[in-house]
Protein backbone atom coordinates (compact mmCIF):
# COMPACT_ATOMS: atom_id res chain seq x y z
CA UNK A 1 0.00 0.00 0.00
CA UNK A 2 2.75 2.30 1.01
CA UNK A 3 4.60 1.53 -2.25
CA UNK A 4 1.50 2.46 -4.26
CA UNK A 5 1.32 5.89 -2.51
CA UNK A 6 5.01 6.45 -3.17
CA UNK A 7 4.57 5.67 -6.85
CA UNK A 8 1.58 8.03 -7.07
CA UNK A 9 3.38 10.85 -5.26
CA UNK A 10 6.49 10.45 -7.36
CA UNK A 11 4.38 10.44 -10.50
CA UNK A 12 2.59 13.61 -9.39
CA UNK A 13 5.90 15.26 -8.58
CA UNK A 14 7.37 14.30 -11.96
CA UNK A 15 4.39 15.87 -13.69
CA UNK A 16 4.42 19.03 -11.58
CA UNK A 17 8.15 19.83 -11.94
CA UNK A 18 8.17 20.72 -15.64
CA UNK A 19 5.13 22.86 -14.95
CA UNK A 20 7.00 24.75 -12.23
CA UNK A 21 9.89 25.17 -14.58
CA UNK A 22 7.52 26.69 -17.11
CA UNK A 23 6.23 29.12 -14.47
CA UNK A 24 9.69 30.42 -13.67
CA UNK A 25 10.82 33.45 -15.62
CA UNK A 26 14.08 33.53 -17.52
CA UNK A 27 15.65 30.90 -19.76
CA UNK A 28 16.22 33.47 -22.43
CA UNK A 29 12.58 34.43 -22.59
CA UNK A 30 11.36 37.97 -22.30
CA UNK A 31 10.92 38.73 -18.61
CA UNK A 32 8.50 41.56 -19.21
CA UNK A 33 6.31 39.33 -21.32
CA UNK A 34 6.32 36.73 -18.53
CA UNK A 35 5.24 39.31 -15.99
CA UNK A 36 2.42 40.36 -18.21
CA UNK A 37 1.17 36.83 -18.47
CA UNK A 38 1.34 36.41 -14.71
CA UNK A 39 -0.45 39.68 -14.08
CA UNK A 40 -3.19 38.91 -16.55
CA UNK A 41 -4.05 35.60 -14.97
CA UNK A 42 -6.86 36.30 -12.55
CA UNK A 43 -7.25 32.73 -11.43
CA UNK A 44 -4.00 32.46 -9.50
CA UNK A 45 -3.23 35.89 -7.98
CA UNK A 46 -0.99 34.24 -5.37
CA UNK A 47 1.57 33.43 -8.07
CA UNK A 48 2.38 37.10 -8.74
CA UNK A 49 5.95 37.66 -7.40
CA UNK A 50 6.23 40.39 -4.74
CA UNK A 51 7.11 43.65 -6.45
CA UNK A 52 10.29 45.39 -5.52
CA UNK A 53 9.69 49.01 -4.55
CA UNK A 54 10.47 51.15 -7.57
CA UNK A 55 12.59 54.22 -6.80
CA UNK A 56 10.43 57.24 -7.45
CA UNK A 57 13.10 59.76 -6.47
CA UNK A 58 14.13 61.82 -9.48
CA UNK A 59 17.85 62.09 -10.09
CA UNK A 60 19.04 65.56 -9.17
CA UNK A 61 20.73 67.27 -12.04
CA UNK A 62 23.92 68.74 -10.67
CA UNK A 63 25.63 71.12 -13.02
CA UNK A 64 29.20 71.90 -12.18
CA UNK A 65 30.13 75.46 -13.01
CA UNK A 66 32.96 76.17 -15.39
CA UNK A 67 35.92 77.55 -13.54
CA UNK A 68 35.71 81.29 -13.99
CA UNK A 69 38.93 82.76 -15.39
CA UNK A 70 39.47 86.25 -14.00
CA UNK A 71 42.29 87.42 -16.22
CA UNK A 72 40.76 90.61 -17.59
CA UNK A 73 41.34 93.89 -15.82
CA UNK A 74 39.53 97.07 -16.86
CA UNK A 75 39.52 100.46 -15.30
CA UNK A 76 40.03 104.19 -15.48
CA UNK A 77 42.78 106.57 -14.45
CA UNK A 78 43.29 110.23 -13.70
CA UNK A 79 46.50 112.15 -13.33
CA UNK A 80 48.81 114.76 -14.78
CA UNK A 81 50.50 114.80 -18.18
CA UNK A 82 53.41 117.01 -19.03
CA UNK A 83 53.29 117.78 -22.76
CA UNK A 84 56.72 118.91 -23.91
CA UNK A 85 56.74 122.69 -24.49
CA UNK A 86 53.04 122.94 -23.62
CA UNK A 87 52.99 122.68 -19.85
CA UNK A 88 51.25 120.19 -17.63
CA UNK A 89 47.57 119.41 -17.63
CA UNK A 90 45.16 116.83 -16.26
CA UNK A 91 44.89 113.51 -18.10
CA UNK A 92 42.19 110.89 -17.87
CA UNK A 93 41.57 107.65 -19.65
CA UNK A 94 40.61 104.01 -19.75
CA UNK A 95 42.64 100.82 -19.66
CA UNK A 96 41.97 97.19 -20.42
CA UNK A 97 44.47 94.48 -19.67
CA UNK A 98 44.69 90.75 -20.14
CA UNK A 99 46.92 88.78 -17.78
CA UNK A 100 48.40 85.92 -19.75
CA UNK A 101 50.67 84.47 -17.07
CA UNK A 102 51.47 85.51 -13.53
CA UNK A 103 54.33 87.58 -14.96
CA UNK A 104 53.13 88.98 -18.27
CA UNK A 105 50.13 91.03 -19.31
CA UNK A 106 48.92 92.97 -22.33
CA UNK A 107 47.40 96.38 -21.87
CA UNK A 108 45.47 98.68 -24.15
CA UNK A 109 45.15 102.26 -22.92
CA UNK A 110 43.32 105.32 -24.15
CA UNK A 111 43.91 108.76 -22.69
CA UNK A 112 43.02 112.37 -23.24
CA UNK A 113 44.49 115.63 -22.05
CA UNK A 114 44.63 119.26 -23.08
CA UNK A 115 47.79 121.18 -23.78
CA UNK A 116 48.46 124.50 -22.13
CA UNK A 117 50.35 127.44 -23.60
CA UNK A 118 53.98 127.46 -24.61
CA UNK A 119 56.25 129.99 -22.95
CA UNK A 120 56.44 131.76 -26.32
CA UNK A 121 52.65 132.21 -26.31
CA UNK A 122 52.66 133.37 -22.72
CA UNK A 123 55.36 135.95 -23.30
CA UNK A 124 54.11 137.00 -26.74
CA UNK A 125 50.73 138.18 -25.49
CA UNK A 126 48.14 137.44 -28.16
CA UNK A 127 50.09 134.79 -30.07
CA UNK A 128 48.18 131.51 -30.55
CA UNK A 129 50.14 128.60 -31.99
CA UNK A 130 47.25 126.15 -31.87
CA UNK A 131 43.49 126.35 -31.99
CA UNK A 132 41.59 125.01 -28.95
CA UNK A 133 40.70 121.78 -30.79
CA UNK A 134 44.32 121.29 -31.82
CA UNK A 135 45.37 121.53 -28.19
CA UNK A 136 43.55 118.32 -27.44
CA UNK A 137 46.07 115.57 -26.78
CA UNK A 138 44.60 112.10 -27.42
CA UNK A 139 46.55 108.89 -27.37
CA UNK A 140 46.20 105.15 -27.35
CA UNK A 141 48.79 102.48 -26.74
CA UNK A 142 49.21 98.74 -26.86
CA UNK A 143 51.70 97.64 -24.26
CA UNK A 144 53.31 94.59 -22.84
CA UNK A 145 53.80 94.54 -19.10
CA UNK A 146 56.00 92.50 -16.81
CA UNK A 147 55.35 92.06 -13.09
CA UNK A 148 58.89 92.60 -11.93
CA UNK A 149 58.49 92.68 -8.16
CA UNK A 150 55.40 90.91 -6.90
CA UNK A 151 54.92 91.26 -3.18
CA UNK A 152 52.66 91.83 -0.28
CA UNK A 153 51.79 94.88 1.77
CA UNK A 154 50.72 94.78 5.40
CA UNK A 155 48.51 97.45 6.88
CA UNK A 156 48.14 97.04 10.61
CA UNK A 157 48.01 93.56 12.10
CA UNK A 158 45.14 92.03 10.20
CA UNK A 159 45.23 93.38 6.66
CA UNK A 160 47.51 91.98 3.96
CA UNK A 161 47.27 92.98 0.31
CA UNK A 162 49.08 91.54 -2.67
CA UNK A 163 50.97 94.02 -4.82
CA UNK A 164 53.34 94.22 -7.75
CA UNK A 165 55.78 96.65 -9.24
CA UNK A 166 55.59 96.29 -13.00
CA UNK A 167 57.39 97.57 -16.05
CA UNK A 168 55.66 98.20 -19.33
CA UNK A 169 56.39 99.31 -22.84
CA UNK A 170 54.56 99.49 -26.10
CA UNK A 171 53.54 101.29 -29.23
CA UNK A 172 50.64 103.51 -30.10
CA UNK A 173 49.54 106.73 -31.65
CA UNK A 174 49.11 110.28 -30.43
CA UNK A 175 46.86 112.89 -31.97
CA UNK A 176 48.05 116.37 -31.18
CA UNK A 177 48.20 119.71 -32.97
CA UNK A 178 46.16 118.43 -35.89
CA UNK A 179 48.41 115.49 -36.64
CA UNK A 180 48.78 111.87 -35.63
CA UNK A 181 52.15 110.51 -34.70
CA UNK A 182 53.56 107.09 -34.06
CA UNK A 183 54.35 106.93 -30.35
CA UNK A 184 56.51 104.72 -28.19
CA UNK A 185 55.58 104.42 -24.56
CA UNK A 186 57.37 102.97 -21.56
CA UNK A 187 56.98 103.26 -17.85
CA UNK A 188 56.54 101.59 -14.53
CA UNK A 189 53.68 101.15 -12.16
CA UNK A 190 52.66 99.84 -8.80
CA UNK A 191 49.55 97.72 -8.43
CA UNK A 192 47.91 97.14 -5.07
CA UNK A 193 45.00 94.74 -4.62
CA UNK A 194 42.78 95.48 -1.59
CA UNK A 195 40.65 92.50 -2.66
CA UNK A 196 41.17 89.83 -5.29
CA UNK A 197 39.05 91.71 -7.82
CA UNK A 198 39.96 95.35 -7.19
CA UNK A 199 43.29 97.02 -7.90
CA UNK A 200 44.71 100.48 -7.35
CA UNK A 201 47.47 101.59 -9.71
CA UNK A 202 50.06 104.30 -9.49
CA UNK A 203 51.79 104.62 -12.83
CA UNK A 204 54.39 106.78 -14.51
CA UNK A 205 54.79 106.63 -18.27
CA UNK A 206 56.70 108.44 -20.94
CA UNK A 207 55.24 108.82 -24.43
CA UNK A 208 57.83 109.64 -27.04
CA UNK A 209 57.07 110.88 -30.53
CA UNK A 210 58.69 112.90 -33.28
CA UNK A 211 57.39 116.44 -33.60
CA UNK A 212 58.26 119.42 -35.81
CA UNK A 213 55.68 121.68 -34.27
CA UNK A 214 58.13 124.29 -33.03
CA UNK A 215 60.28 124.62 -36.11
CA UNK A 216 62.70 121.74 -35.97
CA UNK A 217 62.15 117.99 -35.89
CA UNK A 218 62.74 116.57 -32.44
CA UNK A 219 61.75 113.73 -30.18
CA UNK A 220 59.32 114.92 -27.56
CA UNK A 221 58.95 113.27 -24.16
CA UNK A 222 55.53 113.50 -22.60
CA UNK A 223 55.57 112.15 -19.11
CA UNK A 224 52.42 111.33 -17.20
CA UNK A 225 51.79 110.22 -13.64
CA UNK A 226 48.39 108.90 -12.79
CA UNK A 227 46.30 107.03 -10.30
CA UNK A 228 44.05 104.27 -11.61
CA UNK A 229 41.34 101.98 -10.34
CA UNK A 230 40.73 98.66 -12.08
CA UNK A 231 38.48 95.68 -11.65
CA UNK A 232 39.34 92.06 -12.44
CA UNK A 233 36.71 89.82 -13.98
CA UNK B 1 35.94 80.44 13.57
CA UNK B 2 34.08 83.19 11.80
CA UNK B 3 35.84 82.22 8.59
CA UNK B 4 34.80 78.62 9.08
CA UNK B 5 31.19 79.68 9.66
CA UNK B 6 31.21 81.85 6.59
CA UNK B 7 32.74 79.00 4.63
CA UNK B 8 30.14 76.54 5.90
CA UNK B 9 27.38 79.00 5.06
CA UNK B 10 28.75 79.39 1.58
CA UNK B 11 28.88 75.61 1.21
CA UNK B 12 25.23 75.30 2.25
CA UNK B 13 24.27 78.05 -0.13
CA UNK B 14 26.21 76.27 -2.87
CA UNK B 15 24.29 73.07 -2.12
CA UNK B 16 20.97 74.74 -2.79
CA UNK B 17 22.12 76.44 -5.94
CA UNK B 18 21.44 74.67 -9.23
CA UNK B 19 25.02 75.24 -10.33
CA UNK B 20 27.78 73.99 -8.08
CA UNK B 21 31.39 74.92 -7.86
CA UNK B 22 33.90 72.43 -9.13
CA UNK B 23 34.91 70.12 -6.31
CA UNK B 24 38.15 68.14 -6.33
CA UNK B 25 39.80 65.56 -4.12
CA UNK B 26 43.47 65.70 -3.20
CA UNK B 27 45.19 62.60 -4.60
CA UNK B 28 48.77 63.53 -3.72
CA UNK B 29 50.09 63.59 -0.13
CA UNK B 30 49.03 67.25 0.03
CA UNK B 31 48.34 70.42 -1.98
CA UNK B 32 49.95 73.70 -1.01
CA UNK B 33 47.88 76.87 -0.74
CA UNK B 34 49.71 80.15 -1.26
CA UNK B 35 48.74 83.53 0.05
CA UNK B 36 48.73 85.19 -3.38
CA UNK B 37 48.60 84.16 -7.02
CA UNK B 38 52.38 83.98 -7.52
CA UNK B 39 55.25 81.60 -6.99
CA UNK B 40 56.84 83.75 -4.32
CA UNK B 41 53.87 84.07 -1.98
CA UNK B 42 54.14 82.15 1.27
CA UNK B 43 52.43 78.78 1.68
CA UNK B 44 49.96 79.26 4.49
CA UNK B 45 47.89 76.08 4.32
CA UNK B 46 48.04 72.55 3.00
CA UNK B 47 45.13 70.33 2.03
CA UNK B 48 45.90 66.70 2.97
CA UNK B 49 45.28 63.65 0.78
CA UNK B 50 41.66 62.60 0.60
CA UNK B 51 40.29 66.02 1.50
CA UNK B 52 37.98 67.79 -0.90
CA UNK B 53 38.20 71.42 -1.90
CA UNK B 54 36.24 73.78 -4.11
CA UNK B 55 37.68 75.76 -6.99
CA UNK B 56 36.33 79.31 -6.88
CA UNK B 57 38.04 80.95 -9.85
CA UNK B 58 41.28 81.14 -11.70
CA UNK B 59 43.80 83.89 -12.43
CA UNK B 60 46.44 83.05 -15.03
CA UNK B 61 47.93 79.74 -13.82
CA UNK B 62 46.67 80.09 -10.24
CA UNK B 63 43.40 78.80 -8.79
CA UNK B 64 41.59 80.30 -5.84
CA UNK B 65 40.34 77.34 -3.80
CA UNK B 66 38.36 76.86 -0.61
CA UNK B 67 38.88 73.90 1.70
CA UNK B 68 36.16 72.08 3.60
CA UNK B 69 37.04 74.13 6.65
CA UNK B 70 36.39 77.31 4.70
CA UNK B 71 40.01 78.35 4.37
CA UNK B 72 40.85 79.99 1.05
CA UNK B 73 44.14 80.18 -0.79
CA UNK B 74 45.83 80.01 -4.17
CA UNK B 75 46.99 76.71 -5.69
CA UNK B 76 49.13 76.39 -8.79
CA UNK B 77 47.71 74.61 -11.84
CA UNK B 78 50.49 72.01 -11.54
CA UNK B 79 49.12 71.00 -8.15
CA UNK B 80 45.49 71.25 -9.20
CA UNK B 81 46.15 68.85 -12.07
CA UNK B 82 47.19 66.20 -9.58
CA UNK B 83 43.79 66.36 -7.87
CA UNK B 84 40.96 64.07 -8.92
CA UNK B 85 37.28 64.54 -9.54
CA UNK B 86 35.03 63.08 -6.79
CA UNK B 87 34.38 60.00 -8.97
CA UNK B 88 38.12 59.32 -9.16
CA UNK B 89 38.64 60.38 -12.76
CA UNK B 90 41.47 62.81 -13.55
CA UNK B 91 40.81 66.55 -13.71
CA UNK B 92 41.94 68.29 -16.87
CA UNK B 93 42.28 71.96 -17.72
CA UNK B 94 43.38 73.97 -20.67
CA UNK B 95 47.10 74.56 -20.25
CA UNK B 96 49.35 77.04 -21.98
CA UNK B 97 51.79 74.63 -23.60
CA UNK B 98 52.73 73.18 -26.99
CA UNK B 99 49.62 70.99 -27.07
CA UNK B 100 47.54 74.10 -26.42
CA UNK B 101 49.39 75.89 -29.20
CA UNK B 102 48.48 73.12 -31.64
CA UNK B 103 44.83 73.14 -30.67
CA UNK B 104 43.17 76.20 -29.16
CA UNK B 105 40.09 78.33 -29.67
CA UNK B 106 41.16 82.01 -29.71
CA UNK B 107 44.18 84.14 -30.47
CA UNK B 108 44.87 87.77 -29.68
CA UNK B 109 47.91 89.73 -30.73
CA UNK B 110 49.49 93.14 -31.23
CA UNK B 111 51.36 93.94 -34.41
CA UNK B 112 53.88 96.40 -35.70
CA UNK B 113 55.20 96.78 -39.18
CA UNK B 114 55.22 98.61 -42.46
CA UNK B 115 52.12 99.47 -44.48
CA UNK B 116 53.09 100.82 -47.89
CA UNK B 117 55.89 102.88 -46.36
CA UNK B 118 53.92 104.02 -43.32
CA UNK B 119 54.40 102.72 -39.80
CA UNK B 120 51.73 100.23 -38.86
CA UNK B 121 50.30 99.50 -35.42
CA UNK B 122 47.60 96.91 -35.19
CA UNK B 123 45.82 94.16 -33.34
CA UNK B 124 44.26 90.96 -34.47
CA UNK B 125 41.79 88.51 -33.02
CA UNK B 126 41.32 85.02 -34.38
CA UNK B 127 38.69 82.38 -33.85
CA UNK B 128 39.72 78.86 -34.78
CA UNK B 129 37.18 76.59 -36.43
CA UNK B 130 39.65 73.75 -36.13
CA UNK B 131 43.40 73.38 -35.78
CA UNK B 132 44.06 74.59 -39.30
CA UNK B 133 41.35 77.04 -40.28
CA UNK B 134 40.83 80.34 -38.52
CA UNK B 135 38.75 83.47 -38.92
CA UNK B 136 40.74 86.63 -38.36
CA UNK B 137 39.68 90.17 -37.54
CA UNK B 138 42.38 92.79 -37.98
CA UNK B 139 42.33 96.43 -37.01
CA UNK B 140 45.26 98.72 -37.73
CA UNK B 141 46.37 102.29 -37.86
CA UNK B 142 49.14 103.47 -40.16
CA UNK B 143 51.09 106.67 -39.74
CA UNK B 144 53.08 107.93 -42.69
CA UNK B 145 54.72 111.08 -43.94
CA UNK B 146 52.10 111.69 -46.64
CA UNK B 147 49.02 110.28 -45.01
CA UNK B 148 47.60 108.53 -42.00
CA UNK B 149 44.75 106.08 -41.89
CA UNK B 150 42.97 103.09 -40.52
CA UNK B 151 42.09 99.68 -41.84
CA UNK B 152 39.69 97.00 -40.69
CA UNK B 153 39.72 93.60 -42.30
CA UNK B 154 38.22 90.16 -41.94
CA UNK B 155 39.69 87.06 -43.48
CA UNK B 156 40.50 83.41 -43.29
CA UNK B 157 43.85 81.85 -42.54
CA UNK B 158 44.98 78.32 -43.12
CA UNK B 159 47.83 76.97 -40.99
CA UNK B 160 49.74 74.31 -42.87
CA UNK B 161 50.96 72.21 -39.91
CA UNK B 162 49.60 73.41 -36.55
CA UNK B 163 51.69 70.83 -34.69
CA UNK B 164 54.98 72.30 -35.92
CA UNK B 165 56.73 74.87 -33.78
CA UNK B 166 57.39 76.95 -36.89
CA UNK B 167 54.57 76.65 -39.36
CA UNK B 168 53.62 78.57 -42.50
CA UNK B 169 50.12 79.85 -43.15
CA UNK B 170 48.15 81.47 -45.95
CA UNK B 171 45.56 84.24 -45.57
CA UNK B 172 42.82 85.70 -47.71
CA UNK B 173 40.29 88.38 -46.94
CA UNK B 174 38.94 91.86 -47.39
CA UNK B 175 37.85 94.98 -45.62
CA UNK B 176 37.87 98.74 -45.66
CA UNK B 177 40.61 101.30 -45.51
CA UNK B 178 40.36 104.97 -44.59
CA UNK B 179 43.14 107.22 -45.80
CA UNK B 180 43.56 110.70 -44.40
CA UNK B 181 46.16 112.60 -46.43
CA UNK B 182 48.06 115.25 -44.53
CA UNK B 183 46.57 118.68 -45.06
CA UNK B 184 49.66 120.18 -46.71
CA UNK B 185 49.40 117.91 -49.75
CA UNK B 186 47.46 118.35 -52.97
CA UNK B 187 44.82 115.71 -52.37
CA UNK B 188 43.25 116.86 -49.15
CA UNK B 189 40.01 114.90 -48.95
CA UNK B 190 39.75 111.78 -46.79
CA UNK B 191 38.59 108.68 -48.54
CA UNK B 192 37.27 105.28 -47.57
CA UNK B 193 37.77 102.38 -49.96
CA UNK B 194 37.27 98.66 -50.01
CA UNK B 195 40.24 96.35 -49.97
CA UNK B 196 41.02 92.73 -50.63
CA UNK B 197 44.17 90.94 -49.63
CA UNK B 198 46.12 87.75 -50.02
CA UNK B 199 49.06 86.93 -47.86
CA UNK B 200 51.35 84.43 -46.26
CA UNK B 201 53.36 84.14 -43.11
CA UNK B 202 54.85 81.97 -40.46
CA UNK B 203 53.98 81.52 -36.82
CA UNK B 204 56.48 80.47 -34.22
CA UNK B 205 55.74 79.13 -30.75
CA UNK B 206 57.77 80.89 -28.05
CA UNK B 207 56.77 79.57 -24.64
CA UNK B 208 53.71 79.14 -22.42
CA UNK B 209 50.85 80.85 -24.28
CA UNK B 210 52.96 83.09 -26.48
CA UNK B 211 53.91 82.97 -30.11
CA UNK B 212 55.22 85.24 -32.84
CA UNK B 213 53.62 85.76 -36.21
CA UNK B 214 55.46 87.22 -39.17
CA UNK B 215 53.18 88.09 -42.06
CA UNK B 216 53.09 89.63 -45.50
CA UNK B 217 49.85 90.86 -47.05
CA UNK B 218 49.36 92.17 -50.54
CA UNK B 219 46.41 94.57 -50.57
CA UNK B 220 44.36 95.68 -53.53
CA UNK B 221 42.55 98.95 -52.77
CA UNK B 222 39.48 99.47 -54.96
CA UNK B 223 39.57 103.24 -55.33
CA UNK B 224 36.99 105.45 -57.00
CA UNK B 225 39.70 106.68 -59.37
CA UNK B 226 40.66 105.05 -62.64
CA UNK B 227 43.39 102.93 -61.16
CA UNK B 228 43.30 100.59 -58.22
CA UNK B 229 46.05 100.92 -55.69
CA UNK B 230 48.30 98.15 -54.46
CA UNK B 231 49.79 98.21 -50.96
CA UNK B 232 52.34 95.86 -49.44
CA UNK B 233 52.11 95.18 -45.74
CA UNK B 234 54.80 93.54 -43.62
CA UNK B 235 54.24 93.00 -39.95
CA UNK B 236 55.36 91.12 -36.89
CA UNK B 237 52.82 90.20 -34.24
CA UNK B 238 53.30 89.16 -30.66
CA UNK B 239 50.33 87.03 -29.75
CA UNK B 240 48.91 84.59 -27.26
CA UNK B 241 46.27 81.88 -27.45
CA UNK B 242 43.53 81.00 -24.98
Amino acid sequence: METVFRVLLLGAAALALPGCAWMLPGRGEDVAAQEEIVLSSDEEPTLVPPRVIEPEVERREVRVARIDAENIEVGAFYGALSIEDFGTGPVQGLTAAYHVTEDIFFEAAFGRSKAGRTSYETLGGNVQLLTPSERRFTYYSLSLGYNLLPGEVYIGRSLAMTSALYLMGGVGSTEFAGDQRFTLNFGAGYRLLPTDWLAVHIEVQDRVFQSDLLGRDKLTNNISAHLGLTVFF
Amino acid sequence: MALALVGAGACLAADDAPVRLRELVVAEPYIELHEGPGRGYAVTQVVPRGDTFQVLYRRTEWFRVRTRRGVEGWAHEREILKARLPDGSPFTIDLGNRAGFTSHRFELGASMGDYGGATLIGTYFAFLFNEQLQLELTGAQFLGNASNGYSAEVGLAHVYRPDWRLSPFLTLGGGVIRIEPKSTLVQPEDRTDQTAYAGAGVRFYLTRRFFLRGEYRHHMVFTSRNENEEINEWKLSFAFFF
